[in-house]
């Protein structure tokens, strides 16, 4: 690389997986996204980082349809989101979320929770099914908790669960919420960890967070949210060390990040 | 006044037959109401307007109206109306039903919308259809939320059955008040058929209290 500083992105040479053209989404009179666009290559970790109410989580939710789009277009391997209800059923399968509150379902144990995609969606046998999700329970290390209820989990062994769930239909890209957010503090790290390892195994990832060491630590891009528009993006270096936005500053100055 | 318990030994047969009768109504209603009471709930939170709004009609209209009034319906209009005469039986039947299903459909529903909206977000993320989310996910959970209100519904469609005696059918109320214009024995017969009545509601009123406590949501 020159000093001339041209960044050349992970996966840069195909498709991106996800691409924002241009969003707009809008609540009424509410703007909650102004025009986004960025994209995440293949094998990237791509952060979404900003103030609350800033767009970031409504952008992740537009990506897998649980909110639609009022206008420009969202990109899936260069094809724009379906509009039909089945067609997007379809799309929804390539692409895992993890929620902020994780969302375990509380009448399923969790290796049931994991198998209920797989047998539900894909008509996988349950024999079948059962043998994927102990083995995504052993990555996410529950392996052990496998016939717990998600009450019987704490919210760190709970949200790993939620991984796994979302890893059972083999995604090209997986979406995460603020995973961390409803958490207690010891158990963040179990979480982060396990996303991190996700990364290194080159999964390809968006991530809505407030965790900026993790940002820093493990993003190949990351994109600064405010009032709904991008006000900057670049790798992690960049926006944390050496923001151009002045919005970008405030904000990290907000959390006490100093470099 | 002297009293004459005997008559209530003596017509025990139809009494007897009456309190079966009673409870087969009971039973029946709910095997009935329960499943359509889900699928006017489904139709009521369907997206689509007309289910929707044909749903809302039929429970507005059923929930408030004197069950009584719909049984003289059944009974009197429905005939002529759609041309079928039933048995006295099934006409009480029938208006039982139209009335509890109402009831069902607004408990069924309370029960679904009292699920938080990230349950239904989380299963239809996995890919699955919102029919899929429903069946798997939402209707388990409210199930378990509403099985106390059911419960509750139960003991006191129990007692409203006596309603369908106005209308000949010979259960329980409608035994009791025949034995008792046969006999003049007015008020033996109306004590008799009050203790009847509480001995076999109160169990019931026991195990929806048990239900409550097992089931009831504790947070």
């Amino acid at each position: 690389m020159t000093d001339t500083g041209a960044i050349v992105r992970k996966g840069a040479d195909q498709t991106p997986v996800v691409a924002y053209d241009n969003v707009r989404k809008q609540y009424g009179d509410f703007v909650a996204l102004d025009g986004v666009s960025a994209h995440v290559n293949k094998g990237e970790v791509m952060c979404l980082i900003g103030p609350s109410g800033s767009g970031k989580s409504t952008a992740l939710r537009c990506t897998n349809g649980l909110e639609t789009v009022n206008g420009g277009r969202i990109l899936l391997d260069g094809l724009p989101l379906p509009d039909a209800e089945t067609e997007m059923r379809k799309i929804r399968q390539r692409m895992g979320m993890v929620f902020q509150n994780f969302e375990l379902f509380p009448h399923k144990t969790a290796v049931e929770n994991v198998a209920l995609g797989p047998t539900t969606v894909l008509g996988m046998s349950k024999a079948k099914a059962a043998e994927r999700a102990m083995a995504l329970l052993d990555k996410v290390g529950l392996v052990t908790k496998a016939n717990n209820f998600p009450s019987g989990l704490s919210g760190g062994q709970q949200q790993r669960v939620a991984i796994a769930r979302a890893l059972a239909m083999e995604p090209e890209v997986m979406l995460f919420d603020e995973p961390t957010s409803a958490l207690d503090p010891e158990t963040i790290g179990e979480v982060l960890s396990v996303m991190k390892r996700l990364a290194d195994e080159g999964m390809t990832m968006i991530v809505v967070t407030h965790e900026m060491t993790f940002a820093r630590r493990v993003a190949n891009w990351v994109v600064v949210f405010d009032h709904g528009k991008v006000v900057e993006q670049g790798p992690p270096q960049q926006v944390f060390e050496n923001p151009v936005a002045e919005r970008t500053r405030d904000f990290l100055s907000h959390l006490g990040w100093n470099g | 006044m002297s009293l004459d318990w005997s008559v209530v030994w003596q017509h025990r047969g139809e009494l007897l037959d009456g309190a079966l009768l009673t409870v087969l109504l009971t039973v029946l209603t709910m095997l009935f109401a329960v499943p359509a009471g889900i699928v006017l709930a489904l139709m009521r939170l369907s997206h689509s307007k007309p289910l929707s709004a044909a749903s809302a009609c039929f429970v507005e209209f059923f929930r408030n109206l004197p069950l009584i009034l719909v049984v003289y319906w059944a009974f009197y209009v429905m005939p002529v109306a759609i041309g079928i005469e039933f048995s006295a039986f099934t006409t009480g039947l029938v208006a039982l039903c139209l009335n509890v299903s109402a009831y069902n459909s607004e408990t069924f529903r309370a029960g679904i919308n009292s699920i938080r909206k990230g349950q239904m977000e989380a299963a239809i993320a996995v890919g699955m259809s919102r029919w899929q989310a429903m069946r798997q996910i939402i209707i388990p959970q409210a199930w378990r939320r509403v099985l106390p209100v059911l419960a509750s519904t139960w003991v006191s469609l129990f007692k409203d059955t006596s309603l369908v005696s106005v209308i000949a059918v010979g259960e329980l109320a409608h035994t009791a008040l025949q034995i008792r214009s046969q006999t003049f024995r007015v008020l033996e017969m109306l004590t008799a058929m009050a203790a009847i009545y509480w001995l076999m509601g109160y169990p019931q009123a026991k195990l929806v209290d048990w239900i409550h406590r097992k089931f009831g949501v504790k947070e």
